[in-house]
């Protein structure tokens, strides 16, 4: 204990220390435990925050002029991006405050400890509240800087928006999270908690791509917002839906307003709720010791549970899919890239029997999903190995369990993909084979990615898997966008595609180059 | 009998060394097994002694082919298992003190896919599989996933898992650590139990009575080397602790603490 008067266990002696271990854990999620890495991080940061006002500048600098007395479109605009800023913070928040009750850590000692849970708890839900809000406030801070620079002080009300919506997306995460308790039992809220956050983070971009392919026939969000009908539907200028646009523009009153609901969304809850959070968190250890007694292995148990001669190669790929389909962590991350394939999915439907130019639009963004995804299933079959020394001690080659593990990866993403596969055929074979290809090389190229640069961790902190290397990270979403723009390029059938196939392949070299050896 | 015999483990190959190692050596800051010599003898119960960091855990791992040796040969049963490390393992087991389970699969599966992995016929795995399942006490959980099992459990199906290939060479590192003493006694009674089979075991522990009462030979390392070897009473002679015309022997423990302390006095 530092040598000040703080008094132990008071609420400022807990939130100091609550503090030093939220900044240890975000230093841990940037250096991934390096002391040398500081100073990189440091630059890193730096050039972040120089890129995205630049991106900021492109992408809002033109609007700083629009002025109080904006119109439905703009407010609409406006809006739209609040909403999809709130359904994310709103995602990221119910997933921390699901991992405040079942993240074991120091919660044994507290709760063995004269502490109150109850003070300790509250403490961790503002905690929850401050990282949600200021992950906001430096994902907005750019654009709302550029604003700003370009159109005044006024601009300088989003900051007070950006921090409303992370106390009320906290607000309504602890909401959630208590229904989930109460409706569904501890045992299976952590799960349940995982695909609502998913659903959530995603939903409301899906629901606008969605709702803009059925309405105007595109994907475009922007094109939507700014589409005849939606304006048609829009409140009236007067209405009070638009009070957090209003506030963005700088109007303090609706700032005022935004500010008292926000307040009012995290304080309601956390006062109503704070008694019953150290039950939760009591429920929660319970059902973590219950767990055990699941006899329920469902069709998966077809993969390993019977006795038979087989290949090592064939054993590790069905082990790998077994551990795929019962990982209830990967469920929640990888429903999020699945969901996303919603949209093209009823694009691709809605565009059936229309011309092939729609098809093109949907070459990259599965090129660009299978690369994600696949770098995803790598690193949990590949790092996230949960049994190494099992492997390693078994009477086969490190290069055959590579393989097995890589070939269970990329058949998964062929399972995924096929559906699209084969609808797209029946409007154009030749599209269909270039996306075919495009899946293939990108899904490859990030399994490539994630073997050459393998650490051992556990499968737990897949969530974190970008911390063992910032290399990989950038190499495998440099290497999955530069695909996706190949198949955009050939599905067009152009031969400008040799240009982001170079880069790609760069890319992929580089990585090889510099992988740990 | 637990495990149905795949083939005899007495006899075989044209050694009479189960594990013969010369010279190994492994250095990371500074040299953490440092030209070991060590020889185990087919059937035996063989504990490897030492105090924290002293390489015995290195020396193993580099025994069972999860590391590699920066010098030194490592033969087990004739096989150069730096050579041809897969026919090497296809005899061994290594079992760890944290048990290396997979918690989303039931022990049934983890001891198939174990099995597979080792190439049993499937029939003869599956009759190992329950003949160890039933003897550990975990047929009752044997279609439950493992994630809710308890640590003493969590060992037991990792030991089922290196003993459904029927090794002949079985390495143990901290078997018994965590382990409820019903637990620790099934699994110092399957050992026992297979080194009367003829497998080998070699076993690092920390427990002194545990390898007082199961070697048959213990060899003490420190700082990478191994410093004395033999029955417990060839350490007392080398320890000089031997109280002759005394009533009682000393213990394992004292002679530990003194050929540890000859090697690393206190600073």
């Amino acid at each position: 204990m530092s040598g000040t008067a703080t008094h132990p266990r008071s609420l400022l002696w807990l939130s100091r220390q609550e503090s030093r271990l939220s900044w240890r854990d975000l230093v841990w999620l940037m250096t991934a435990g390096y002391r040398w890495r500081g100073r990189s991080v440091v630059i890193w940061l730096l050039f972040v925050t120089v890129v995205m006002h630049l991106i900021a500048w492109g992408m809002v600098g033109r609007y700083a002029q629009v002025g109080l007395s904006a119109g439905l479109e703009s407010l609409t605009a406006i809006t739209g991006s609040i909403g999809l800023a709130f359904f994310l913070m709103m995602s990221q928040a119910l997933e921390q405050v699901t991992r405040l009750f079942y993240g074991r850590g120091d919660l044994d000692l507290l709760k063995s400890s004269p502490v109150s849970l109850r003070r300790v708890l509250g403490l961790r839900v503002l905690s929850v509240a401050t990282s949600t809000c200021a992950m906001t406030v430096f994902v907005a801070g750019p654009f709302i800087n550029v604003l700003t620079f370009e159109g005044g002080p006024r601009w300088l009300c989003g900051y007070g928006v950006a921090i409303a919506a992370g106390l009320g997306a906290s607000g309504i995460a602890l909401v959630l999270t208590s229904a989930l308790f109460d409706l569904m039992g501890a045992r299976r809220t952590r799960l349940a908690s995982q695909i609502v956050a998913a659903v959530i983070g995603s939903a409301f971009i899906i629901a606008i791509q969605v709702v803009a392919i059925v309405s105007i026939g595109t994907m475009s969000q922007s094109a939507f917002f700014h589409s005849e009908s939606v304006i048609a539907h829009a409140p009236d200028l007067g209405s009070p839906f638009w009070l957090p646009a209003r506030a963005i523009l700088g109007d303090p009153v609706p700032l005022l307003g935004v500010l008292l609901i926000g307040v009012a969304m995290f304080g309601v809850p956390v006062l109503l709720l704070a008694g019953r959070l150290g039950d939760y968190a009591m429920a929660a250890a319970s059902a973590d010791h219950a767990l055990g007694h699941s006899t329920r292995v469902g069709f998966t148990s077809l993969f390993l549970g019977r006795f038979r001669m087989t290949s090592s190669a064939a054993l590790l790929r069905r082990k790998e899919w077994v551990l795929l389909l019962r990982d209830p962590w990967l469920a929640s991350q990888s429903l999020m890239q699945l969901l996303y394939l919603i949209p093209p999915a009823i694009f691709l439907w809605r565009s059936y029997g229309e011309t092939q130019g729609a098809l093109i639009v949907l070459a990259p963004v599965l090129t660009m999903a299978a690369g994600q995804l696949g770098g995803g299933l790598a690193w949990l079959a590949v790092s996230g190995e949960d049994a190494p020394d099992l492997i390693a001690s078994a009477p086969i080659t490190e290069r055959r369990m590579i393989l097995a593990k890589v070939q269970s990866v990329l058949i998964a993403i062929l399972l995924v993909f096929a559906p699209f596969l084969i609808a797209m055929a029946g409007r154009s074979l030749k599209i269909a084979g270039i996306v075919a290809v495009g899946i293939a090389v990108a899904a490859t190229a990030s399994t490539l990615i994630q073997v050459w640069f393998r650490s051992q961790a556990k499968r737990r902190y897949f969530r974190r898997r970008q911390t063992s290397s910032r290399i990989a990270t950038f190499a495998e979403a440099f290497s999955s966008v530069a695909w996706a723009g190949s198949a955009a390029i050939a599905a067009s059938g152009s031969w400008v595609a040799i240009g982001p196939t170079v880069i790609a392949l760069m890319v992929l070299a580089g990585a090889w180059i510099i992988r740990p050896k | 009998m637990i495990v149905r015999d795949m083939d005899s483990n007495r006899g075989s190959g044209g050694t009479d060394s189960a594990l013969s190692v010369k010279g190994l050596r492994k250095v990371f800051q500074r040299p953490a097994v440092d030209g070991l010599d060590l020889t185990i003898r087919r059937g035996e119960f063989y504990a490897l002694l030492g105090p924290n960091g002293a390489g015995k855990t290195t020396t193993l791992r580099m025994v069972a082919g999860l590391m590699k040796p920066d010098a030194g040969s490592v033969s087990i049963f004739g096989i150069d298992a730096l050579a041809v490390p897969n026919a090497a393992k296809q005899i061994t087991a290594w079992v760890s003190d944290e048990p290396m389970i997979y918690d989303k699969l039931t022990p049934l599966e983890y001891l198939a896919f174990v099995s597979g992995l080792w190439g049993v016929d499937p029939k003869l795995a599956e009759a190992n599989a329950r003949d160890l399942l039933r003897w550990l006490e975990l047929m009752p959980n044997a279609e439950e996933r493992c994630e809710g099992f308890s640590k003493g459990m969590r060992q037991k199906v990792a030991l089922a898992g290196a003993l459904v290939h029927d090794p002949k060479l079985i390495i143990l590192d901290e078997p018994l650590t965590g382990l409820d003493a019903r637990a620790a006694r099934l699994v110092k009674d399957v050992l026992l139990e297979k080194v009367r089979q003829g497998h080998t075991v070699i076993m690092t522990t920390h427990i002194l009575e545990v390898a007082e009462r199961m070697a048959e030979r213990i060899g003490v390392i420190s700082r990478g080397k191994l410093i004395a070897e033999g029955t417990l009473d060839e350490l007392r002679h080398q320890a000089g602790t031997k109280e002759s015309g005394t009533a009682g022997d000393t213990s394992l423990e004292d002679v530990f603490l003194t050929l540890v302390a000859e090697e690393e006095p206190l600073a």
